[in-house]
């Protein structure tokens, strides 16, 4: 018969032996023995008296390290410190994102309208409630004042028909001047603005005159206010007008271009 | 004293220190026991308990509620326990001696004694069995007193160690073999 090893033997002391050895062991006397002499030895070790601690050594040994233990900080201080750094962070990252956003909002814009073309693009951007813009430019402001006096200095006051439109062209250029004379005082052109001084003056007459135009109406405006020599000047600076290029644009909300 | 372990963790980390005075007083003892089986040494098992126990407040944050503070501080005793005596290593080899040593210890304890002598046989059966447990490494010596005298399993003391459970049982029976040679004169004479 094959009896255990000592490994088999400390397996089965352990209590982890293969089923194979407690059989075995169950038949053979000898190796029964020797685990049991094995369980002894164990048994003599085990026996080694452990010190007694009483009940108060939990509390000496609290007195013994009380003193080189650190208090936790309070959870809200610990908040803030861990609060603090989590919310200056999530504000970086926002910024950071909208910062990126902007900027990409904008690359977009620009390859938007390179590839379509500028109009169609200026066509597909969301229409922003704007304030109204009024471009007058000088020279065509000219172009129609002078029109107008011509009209005025040819116009056959027997026919009702041609008076009508005289009025409404007048009260159309009034506001015009107004905005072309104001920049050139503002600028210090005194000859322009001294034309348009006294074209504003006219067009008032003409645009306002008291019962409506008539034959007598329009040739006192036409002495008081000389008009044939307004012509003259309008024609003057008109050329004048021309020449600047670019031309002088006025905007109505006070800027300029 | 009715402040459960984890509700007087929680007291702990919300800033009130003398908490832990709770846990100390719980397991102090049961850690005595466990440090001095280990060490077999009372002044080193008291110093075992005490640094297992500030480690254990410094980790606190780290501790899972889930776990069993019990098993977690024991764990850590038996790491303390196990520096402990590995620290020590050199001093245990030269007081224990060389084989030369070891074989005069075991016949001096083997031999039958005259009756004055035998008077001191049961303190001399202590001081064969302390000289056998210190021939273990810390490691087998720890594997040894976790299995048969704190009726560990070999994953929980693979757990206390640090090593796999495969490695704990080796361990468990390398020391068995060497304890048992160790004690076979005493059985002799006995």
């Amino acid at each position: 018969m094959k009896h255990l090893t000592e490994d088999e033997l400390i397996e089965q002391a352990c209590g982890e032996g293969a089923i194979d050895s407690a059989q075995h062991l169950r038949g053979c006397v000898e190796c029964a023995a020797s685990l049991a002499e094995l369980k002894s030895d164990l048994a003599e070790v085990g026996r080694v008296e452990t010190p007694q601690r009483d009940e108060l050594y939990g509390e000496r040994v609290w007195q013994a390290i009380s003193g080189s233990l650190v208090r936790y900080a309070a959870p809200h201080r610990r908040w803030m410190s861990f609060g603090l750094m989590r919310g200056l962070s999530y504000a970086a990252v926002c910024a950071l994102l909208v910062a990126v956003a902007f900027y990409a909002g904008r690359k977009w814009e620009q390859f938007a309208g390179r590839k379509s073309g500028t109009p169609q693009a200026a066509q597909s951007a969301p229409k922003k409630p704007q304030q109204p813009v009024v471009v007058v430019v000088l020279g065509d402001h000219l172009d129609r004042s002078e029109r107008l006096l011509v009209e005025l200095k040819h116009v056959d006051t027997a026919n009702a028909d041609m008076v009508p439109p005289l009025r409404d062209e007048a009260r159309s250029l009034l506001k015009a001047n107004r905005i072309c004379r104001e920049n050139a005082e503002k600028v210090g052109d005194e000859e322009l603005e001294s034309a348009l001084k006294r074209l504003d003056h006219l067009l008032t007459e003409v645009a306002d005159e008291p019962g409506g135009l008539d034959a007598e109406g329009i040739a006192r405006i036409k002495n008081e206010l000389n008009a044939d020599g307004l012509l003259f000047e309008v024609r003057v600076l008109r050329s004048r007008a021309r020449d600047q290029k670019p031309g002088l644009v006025i905007r109505l909300n006070g800027g300029q271009a | 004293m009715g402040q459960s372990d984890h509700e007087a963790i929680r007291a702990v980390l919300s800033g009130d220190k003398d908490a832990y005075a709770v846990l100390v007083t719980r397991h102090s003892r049961t850690l005595f026991r466990v440090a001095y089986r280990i060490t077999g040494n009372e002044a080193d098992a008291d110093e075992v308990v005490q640094d297992a126990l500030i480690r254990a407040y410094r980790k606190l944050e780290s501790f899972e509620s889930r776990a069993n503070f019990g098993t977690w501080i024991y764990r850590i005793a038996v790491r303390c326990a196990l520096d402990k005596i590995g620290g020590r290593k050199v001093d245990d080899e030269s007081r224990i001696g060389d084989e030369d040593d070891r074989e005069q210890s075991e016949v001096q304890v083997a031999d039958p004694a005259p009756s004055p002598e035998r008077i001191l046989l049961s303190g001399e059966i202590a001081t064969v069995q302390q000289a056998a447990m210190h021939s273990l490494t810390p490691t087998e010596r720890s594997a040894f007193v976790l299995r048969h005298l704190e009726d560990r399993s070999t994953e929980e003391i693979g757990a206390a160690l640090g090593i796999r459970p495969n490695a704990a049982k080796q361990a468990v029976f390398r020391a068995v073999q060497k304890l048992r040679r160790r004690l076979a004169p005493l059985r002799v004479s006995t």
